[in-house]
């Protein structure tokens, strides 16, 4: 769907291309460009030399307003974007700005209240909600815009189980082939969970691309980016020490309980 | 034009300058700015303003103090245009120069004085602890906000703000968005130093001891009295000779343009 | 906010504090220092003590030498303009004579690390060394119980493992009991003494972790029950089943252990 080269002296030398239909992770050390990478797609940074091309467009050419219609981004700090003096009206936001009509704008902002659970709060100032409720708020207004790209900039800080298994289903459910989710976040045990393809940044270079497992299992890598290896990875890879036929990609819990009830049979 | 405020912006150097107690720095650039307020006419006011240049240069700040003349520029030929034809050429020359010299004064300070000195300094001139410290946490958090500004700035505009789109009055309103984030932050925040700050005892007692303290030296007291002896002297010539002796005063001295 | 809780915390203790969001884990916090009731307006029924003293018929710069506070934030917990005059804040307000803070200062700079950092303003730092810098500033104090909400929860891993393992040092080398906050526990957990968890205001359970993650209302609630936990309490073999890892070398030793037996 797009691809880019940069010689931006926060970012050297990439060339990325996202297909649509995946959830592609994004992580690396604080610094290390992940920011400036994602506020490329977006139109907010534009590269000093080299392109970026957001479904065919380039971004040079565009306005980040004109990009917002194509690009939604959900930042880390949803206090950094409300204001309004209703929920509607945060909802509505970015739906004016872009020239929707009013019956669409009334449509698409009754719609995502309800889908993140919000409608009753409808009339209500944003600043009145808990923290969680805020979260969604701001995933609602930047959603009701049904942008092709999403970009989530550490969606789980702060968040409990709960919290952030909600966050797992609606991820799941924007996985297919008209769209493209872009998580940016240190959380590596949720991005092993819900991640098919990792970029690590490192000082402004790509130091991996490819699939989450064996990133995160690979010691240089991870100690560039300042990362820990998720606790499903560790335990396979102490377990396949002992028993090499132990599967190393062990995602989830139920994978794993599923490869250790093999194992103990396979030893009896 | 934000260039005007390169002047101010304080820069840890190891001059002369820098290691005057921020006491000493202040008086002069009060006695320069009230020096410079006391003469209307060209040539005293162009001798202030030489006279204040060697600071400049021992201060090793002429750079920016250059950068700040040019952002004054706009609002100079301003006045030079508004005074040059409601009062007279001359009249607008001196105005400028006074502008000029009471620029360089305060930048003098501003431009040696690390904040947290000048918090300290003001403790010693017996300012309750409490404004100092709030000027000094203002300025420790500009970074901070100016960095969240921009952050919220980017996520407005994600969501298709167009700061430039609409005519006067749709260009201040584009800011809304951006501003009311701005202020309940900082209200967050408020609150949240505020819990630091109880939790650590802050407000405790009336005799609040410090880790470093400020100590007159015997420069500070040198350009002290330099500035004090400059101010009687201009005092003294402004209001005394000008007065009451003004043919004692070279014709010189009231020279200006016939316009 | 808060529903008949009834806690004691021996000395020494390391304990950790769960819960979902909002069941009021942050407001327990805030009582053992004194923020409630003496900063946060409100009704306070029964009694906090804090080493002797209650809570509310002392000041809370009294019990700020008894129990540190740190909080989520490290950018909004620093407010002096170095490092050096951070660490030198707490003790200033208490009008400790400026030897001993000179002292006080030095100390922590060398316990702590931080000596290069001396002279740098807040926002040089970056997120981990700012929490270090804040909860070596809360230390200056000299308290000897330190309460923790959330210190990692804007750290990177790395960065939030080291303060964890920092905090662990403090209650193991420094006999400073600990209360603290935290969703990520795994990092954590061989360290902790006795859980707490609390939902809606109300304290659930309460014991050794071995116990408080074998009790199903946990997982129910929200709290993150840490993966190798729930991956042995799945495992097609009792003998696993009964075990609580508390690491992954905890997981994976018994696995091994019951696989070769």
């Amino acid at each position: 769907m797009f691809e880019y080269e940069s010689g931006h002296p926060v970012l050297r030398g990439l060339n990325v291309e996202l297909e649509p239909g995946q959830v592609v992770g994004l992580m690396g050390e604080n610094g290390a460009g992940k920011t400036t990478l994602v506020k490329q797609i977006n139109g907010l940074l534009k590269p000093t030399t080299g392109a970026v091309y957001v479904d065919g467009v380039d971004t040079r050419e565009t306005s980040t307003a004109q990009l917002a219609k194509k690009v939604g981004f959900v930042f880390q700090n949803a206090d950094h974007q409300l204001f309004a003096d209703s929920l509607h009206a945060e909802v509505a936001f970015a739906l004016r700005n872009l020239d929707f009509s009013k019956e669409e704008i009334d449509d698409r902002v009754a719609r995502y209240l309800e889908l993140f659970e919000l409608t009753r709060y409808k009339d209500q100032s944003p600043f009145l909600l808990s923290g969680g409720e805020r979260k969604r708020l701001a995933l609602a207004s930047v959603l009701c815009v049904e942008p092709k790209i999403l970009i989530l900039d550490e969606p789980t800080q702060a968040q409990d189980a709960l919290q952030k298994e909600k966050l797992l289903k609606f991820m799941d459910s924007f996985r297919d082939p008209e769209h493209i989710l872009v998580l940016v976040t240190h959380d590596v045990e949720f991005a092993i969970k819900a991640v098919d393809r990792l970029l690590v940044l490192s000082q402004g270079q790509l130091i991996a691309d490819g699939s989450p497992h064996q990133i995160l299992s690979n010691p240089r890598i991870l100690d560039r980016a300042r990362l820990l290896p998720p606790q499903l990875t560790q335990f396979a890879h102490k377990l396949a020490e002992q028993f090499p036929e132990f599967p190393l990609n062990v995602a989830t819990v139920s994978e794993a309980v599923e490869a250790v009830n093999q194992l103990i049979r396979s030893q009896r | 034009m934000t260039a005007i405020f390169e002047a101010f912006r304080f820069k840890q150097k190891d001059t002369f300058m820098h290691g005057l107690d921020p006491r000493t720095t202040f008086f002069m650039a009060v006695s320069f700015s009230i020096i410079g307020m006391l003469f209307l006419q060209i040539i005293p006011l162009l001798l202030v303003f030489l006279s204040m240049i060697p600071f400049i240069l021992l201060a090793r700040s002429t750079r920016q103090w250059f950068k700040s003349l040019r952002g004054l520029a706009y609002l100079a030929g301003f006045i030079l245009i508004i005074n040059s034809f409601f009062i007279s050429f001359s009249f607008a020359i001196s105005t400028v120069l006074r502008l000029v010299v009471l620029m360089t004064a305060f930048s003098l300070f501003f431009l040696t004085v690390h904040p947290d000195d000048f918090a300290l300094a003001l403790i010693k001139m017996h300012i309750p602890y409490e404004f100092a410290f709030a000027f000094s946490m203002a300025v420790r958090y500009v970074p901070t906000i100016a960095t969240e500004t921009e952050t919220i700035r980017d996520a407005q505009m994600s969501r298709g703000l167009e700061l430039e789109r609409g005519n006067v009055i749709q260009k201040v309103r584009n800011y809304i968005p951006i501003l009311i984030p701005i202020i309940v932050s900082s209200i967050r925040r408020a609150l949240q130093v505020a819990e630091s700050l109880e939790s650590r005892a802050f407000g405790s007692t009336a005799t609040r001891t410090s880790l470093y303290d400020l100590k007159l030296r015997k420069s500070d007291y040198g350009m002290m009295l330099v500035a004090a002896v400059a101010l009687a002297f201009a005092l003294y010539v402004a209001f005394v000779v000008r007065i009451q002796f003004p043919y004692l005063l070279p014709d010189w001295f009231f020279w200006g343009f016939p316009f | 906010m808060l529903d008949n809780i009834s806690l004691s915390i021996p000395q020494g203790a390391f304990i950790g504090l769960v819960g979902p969001s909002g069941c009021g884990k942050t407001t327990l916090a805030r009582c053992l220092n004194g923020l409630i009731p003496h900063f946060h307006p409100g009704e306070l029924e029964g009694t906090v003590i804090v080493q002797g003293l209650n809570s509310q018929d002392h000041h809370a710069h009294e019990l700020a030498q008894k129990v540190g506070l740190v909080f989520q934030n490290p950018e909004n917990q620093l407010v002096a303009p170095t490092v050096e005059r951070e660490l030198a804040f707490g003790p200033e307000n208490l009008g400790v004579p400026r030897d001993e803070i000179r002292q006080r200062v030095e100390t922590l700079l060398h316990q702590h690390h931080l000596e290069e950092l001396r002279d740098k303003a807040p926002y040089e730092l970056s997120g981990g060394e700012q929490q270090r810098v804040a909860i070596a500033a809360v230390l200056a104090l000299q308290p000897e119980i330190l309460v923790l909400d959330e210190p990692t929860a804007n750290l990177d891993p790395l960065s939030a493992f080291e303060i964890l393992q920092l905090i662990a040092y403090l209650n193991q080398e420094m006999q400073l009991t600990v209360l603290l906050i935290e969703h990520r526990l795994e990092l954590v957990l061989p360290h902790i003494q006795e859980l707490v968890v609390l939902n809606k205001g109300q304290l659930v359970a309460r014991g050794p972790p071995r116990e408080v993650f074998h009790n199903p209302i946990v997982a129910e609630i929200g709290v993150a029950v840490p993966g190798m936990i729930q991956l042995l309490k799945q495992v097609d073999n009792p003998r696993i089943r009964s075990t609580t890892p508390l690491s992954v070398e905890d997981a994976v030793n018994t696995i091994l252990k019951e696989v070769r037996s």
